[in-house]
């Protein structure tokens, strides 16, 4: 049982991953993506490809997270004219394009059949396989929060002030003096990386890659994660992302799955998801609200010094 | 807020406690796991095959168990995204301890299970994953369906050689299972000095096929290949038919399934389809079919067959060597001349199904078996 | 076959389809115009109002040979399963996603995802996994006319869609409850302060949808079989046919479903690209057009608040 706790744990972190890279998006910059599968993709396969062609995984990942970044870039520069729910059907669009093309392009990805027989992971000179679920986890962890660091960073940057103003009110944003535009650009381009990312881990956790694994589902999924967890805040979605996994898995975790109908522990899942939103509809940990006692209270001592 | 939270993670671990407990293992129980897609798009193939997994321990139990215990079987969900089959092998492997598995049902997932199943040593029989390299990932997966390899060279080369096509269409959907054996039978045919005219596609869950039909209607193609699912293939011919494609069509072993003739009624009239052989009728096919039947108020298709076949003879091994996963592998590598539901089952090297091709024609809106064949020096022959 | 009849026959293969998305749009965009929220169940309430409608059908028609009282069967059936969803729909609306009205646009869109769950899994469980035939009414041999060959079920999808919609029409534009609607999807503050009853119109437009995608599930049944997942992509398709058409627009719901039917059938056809690409081709002229017009085809432009 404690294994399999292992397992759900790796999960959390290719969700988690993922889940960071919808936050830019979603939570900062409120563009309402449905793109994650799409990226995903890109990032497991750029993995599986490569590697088979006898990269290494850590030579990998950058080109994975460039070209999902790319891929980002092009979804992000054209779509930024539309807003809400037509940006939801044009990155939705975007990422079924994705699945299509990796369906049907025989001669690079091989189709539906996919690409088996992934070499794993090395890191100096050792094998870190999948098998051996602590050294996978612990390299899993480590990646997480680097990544998360430095998306913190980012977000207590100039630029997640940015971000932050856009998704509140673009056009004062604009007025403003921020490049509304840039700023999107590199959020979905940064968004699209960290979720390539993800795409990597997946890869060669399951040391195969099929189109079946990156379906429209995955993409909603990685929507509730930020939402569940709380939108805005980096430390909420990788909660949320462990939730996910937690619920999912519990009736495995615990024996139960043989137990209860196959349907049931989707039903269930269904009634959290509602009953979660009617009672917590903000999230488990809701928006991280920007400390701004300090500066007010510098702001005041400077008024008060000048009366 | 933290409130919330803590209660709700009291609630999570007091559950976690009650039903860990539980499951605790009493000794005298076999354990076989099953993995298959219960629910989701795919729900319906899992559930024939775990339908026949379950049928095939209860009657077993029924005589008295193995060697004074009962077997349990533990069936899990894969929803059919390979990640969750890898899930429930690991859970099945490490939680259940069960001795051996029946799955996973589809080919994506068994990519994903087999390379775990091998490193866990836990013998994992495959009803349906056909993809020609599924058993080549290790020592620890079989299967007891033929592979797209074999079903696909008979195929070609039947529809060549004897039934005499020189031009054939195919139409199937961009997925493993169906592209595999238009692929296979694509080889086999070309090998013949036959072409493939038109190649037509679509996604599985597609509902409309009038379009690709429409195309296929104006080749000069003698036949059309259709190596599709059941729900698909139904559609497909009956839109054919409307459209008024006036070709035979030619299928493979999605069309056991006796749900096709439920869906598509009369238009499965002439189609030659291949599958795995059988003994012609023998009381052991009818006794199964009416007794699945009776118990899941409908008939089983090939996943269903497969399955039973695999769990009997998994229960044979079980019976034979005892509970140990090493030496259910070996004894499942040494199994010769099983008389199963599908005829006499030996397995290749590799884990691969050593198998005579059958051929079915539909009568009306019946299957009628031509006979089995298997191939020698390059031609397909009879046997008897 | 010549081009040109080839042509038509994709054009009929093409209107068929978008009119079966057509249909369903309209309940997307109905409750769009009102709630600005995607109700992702919709495809599911369309599956449910399938199963409604086999199961009525089948009882009512018990083993009478095929004729005329298996037409009435039908549309009694009809009658009962559009019923029947507006009262899912209803419900739904009451227990899921009224009490999310003030929140965030996204925490009924995940609410939505969970009914979905409930509803498709609910269904797999009680009626089994397996897919069942929804037996077609009348004689559906095909009729040809100058090489194109069209089917009375085609024909019929083309007309039930056109009457509904035209109904919808009349009476949103028409009637008092319907220009009730229409203010509270303006402004529903404003609405209520006019003395519209919110709630009761929400409700009711909730019904009404869920009776259009029950209506769309039953024509949809009869060519594709009934399954417990048969919604899902239908629903995508139909959400995507809403947007396209200018989301919250009646007529541009009919557009676009119209629209992605033609392109699903024309785009490859005529381009002769592969078929797995069609979906490809599809979402790439959708994502064209809305570059070309941010709102959809005949949604108007919002102006902006500062």
């Amino acid at each position: 049982m404690f294994n399999f706790f292992i397992l759900i744990l790796i999960y959390t972190c290719i969700y988690a991953f993922m889940s960071l890279g919808q936050n830019l998006i979603t939570g900062y910059t409120g563009m309402l993506s449905l793109c994650a599968a799409g990226f995903f993709a890109i990032g497991s396969y750029a993995t599986a490809i490569l590697t088979k062609l006898g990269w290494s995984f850590w030579a990998t990942l950058p080109v994975a997270a460039i070209l999902s970044a790319i891929m980002g870039i092009i979804i992000g520069l054209p779509t930024l004219r539309l807003k809400g729910d037509y940006l939801a059907i044009a990155t939705l669009g975007f990422a079924e394009i994705v699945r299509n093309v990796i369906n049907n392009w025989d001669s690079l990805t091989n189709g539906p059949m996919g690409i088996q027989k992934i070499p794993q992971i090395m890191v100096f000179g050792m094998n870190v396989s999948p098998y051996k679920k602590y050294g996978f986890l612990l390299l899993e962890v480590v990646m997480l929060l680097i990544c998360w660091f430095l998306l913190e960073r980012l977000a207590s940057s100039r630029m997640g002030r940015a971000l932050e103003a856009i998704r509140e009110d673009e056009i004062a944003a604009n007025s403003m003096g921020i490049n509304v535009t840039k700023y999107k650009v590199v959020s979905f381009a940064l968004g699209a990386a960290v979720t390539g990312i993800a795409g990597c881990l997946q890869a060669e956790y399951t040391l195969s890659v099929s189109p079946g694994s990156f379906v429209f589902m995955v993409s909603i999924m990685v929507l509730c994660t930020v939402v569940l967890g709380g939108m805005g805040n980096f430390v909420a979605v990788i909660l949320g992302a462990f939730i996910i996994q937690f619920i999912s898995y519990f009736p495995q975790l615990v024996g139960l799955s043989n137990i209860i109908p196959a349907q049931a522990k989707q039903i269930i899942f269904g009634l959290i998801l509602v009953i979660m939103m009617i009672y917590r509809p903000q999230g488990i940990l809701g928006r991280k609200e920007r400390n701004n006692k300090k500066a007010e209270k510098a702001w005041l001592e400077k008024k008060e010094a000048k009366a | 807020m933290k409130k919330f939270l803590a209660i709700a993670l009291v609630a999570v671990l007091a559950m976690t406690a009650v039903f860990a407990n539980g499951s605790s293992e009493s000794s005298s129980e076999i354990k076989i796991g099953f993995i298959g897609p219960l629910t989701g798009d795919y729900a319906n193939y899992g559930t024939l095959c775990r339908q026949a997994v379950e049928m095939a321990i209860d009657e077993c139990n029924a005589k008295g168990g193995i060697n004074g215990s009962t077997v349990k079987l533990v069936a899990e969900d894969s929803e059919g995204d390979p990640n969750k089959a890898l899930a429930a092998m690991e859970k099945l492997a490490n939680t259940d301890k069960v001795c051996a598995v029946v799955g996973p049902v589809l080919t994506g997932e068994a990519f994903s299970v087999g390379p775990v199943a091998c490193e866990l040593g836990v013998l994992a029989v495959t009803p349906s994953a056909s993809h020609k390299d599924v058993t080549n990932q290790g020592d620890y997966i079989f299967r007891t369906t033929p592979s797209d390899g074999l079903q696909g060279e008979v195929a070609g080369k039947y529809w060549a050689q004897v039934l005499g096509y020189k031009k054939i269409a195919t139409l199937y959907a961009k997925n493993d299972y169906s592209q595999g054996l238009a692929e296979g039978m694509k080889e086999s045919f070309e090998a013949e000095g036959g072409k493939i005219v038109a190649e037509e596609t679509f996604m599985v869950g597609d509902k409309d096929f009038k379009t690709q039909l429409t195309k296929l209607k104006n080749t000069d193609a003698e036949a059309i290949y259709i190596p599709d699912y059941t729900a698909e293939m139904a559609q497909i011919l009956e839109q054919a038919s409307q459209l008024g494609v006036n070709k035979p069509f030619l299928s493979g072993d999605g069309f056991l399934s006796e749900e096709i003739y439920q869906l598509a009624g009369e238009y499965t009239d002439g189609v030659v389809y291949t599958a795995s052989a059988q003994l012609e009728e023998t009381s052991l096919v009818k006794e199964f079919r009416d007794a699945y039947t009776a118990k899941w108020g409908i008939g089983p298709d090939s996943f269903a067959t497969n399955s039973y076949d695999a769990t009997n003879i998994l229960l044979s091994v079980i019976a034979k060597v005892g509970t140990d996963r090493k030496a259910i592998r070996d004894g499942f590598a040494a199994v010769k001349d099983y008389e199963g539901v599908n005829g006499t089952i030996n397995f290749a090297e590799n884990g691969d199904l050593v198998a005579y091709q059958g051929i079915y024609e539909v009568e009306g809106n019946t299957p009628k078996y031509v006979g089995a064949f298997k191939i020698e020096n390059g031609k397909v022959v009879k046997v008897n | 076959m010549g081009s040109a009849s080839l042509l038509f026959q994709h054009l009929m293969n093409g209107l068929t389809l978008g009119g079966i998305y057509a249909l369903i749009a309209l309940g997307y965009t109905m409750v769009y115009g009102i709630l600005k929220f995607i109700n992702f169940a919709h495809g599911d309430i369309l599956m449910v109002g399938a199963y409604i409608g086999l199961f009525t059908f089948d009882a009512l028609r018990g083993s009478t040979p095929i004729g005329i009282w298996w037409l009435v069967s039908f549309f009694i059936a009809m009658v009962v399963s559009m019923m029947g969803c507006a009262v899912l729909g209803m419900a739904i609306e009451k227990i899921a996603y009224k009490p999310l009205r003030k929140g965030s646009r996204l925490a009924p869109l995940l609410s939505a995802i969970g009914v979905s769950f409930i509803l498709s899994n609910g269904a797999a469980w009680m009626f089994g996994t397996h897919s069942r035939k929804f037996n077609y009414p009348f004689d559906n041999s095909p009729i040809s006319i100058g090489g194109v060959v069209i089917t009375p079920h085609q024909i019929m999808v083309l007309v039930v869609a056109i009457v509904m919609m035209v109904a919808l029409k009349i009476f949103v534009d028409k009637t008092k409850m319907g220009k009730a609607m229409r203010a509270t999807s303006l402004d529903s503050e404003t609405a209520k302060l006019m003395g519209v009853n919110a709630d009761m119109i929400i409700s009711l437009t909730f019904g009404i949808g869920s009776a259009l995608a029950a209506c769309g599930g039953m024509l949809i049944a009869l060519d594709y079989k009934v399954y417990a997942t048969m919604g899902t992509m239908v629903g995508l398709k139909a959400f995507v046919a809403a947007v396209v058409g200018g989301i919250g627009n009646i007529t541009g719901a009919m557009l676009g479903g119209f629209l992605l039917g033609l392109l699903e059938t024309f785009g490859v056809a005529i381009l002769g690209i592969p078929q797995g690409f069609k979906d490809a081709i599809a979402f790439a002229v959708l994502i064209l057009i809305l570059l070309l017009k941010p709102e959809g085809l005949l949604g108007k432009a919002e102006k902006e608040k500062v």
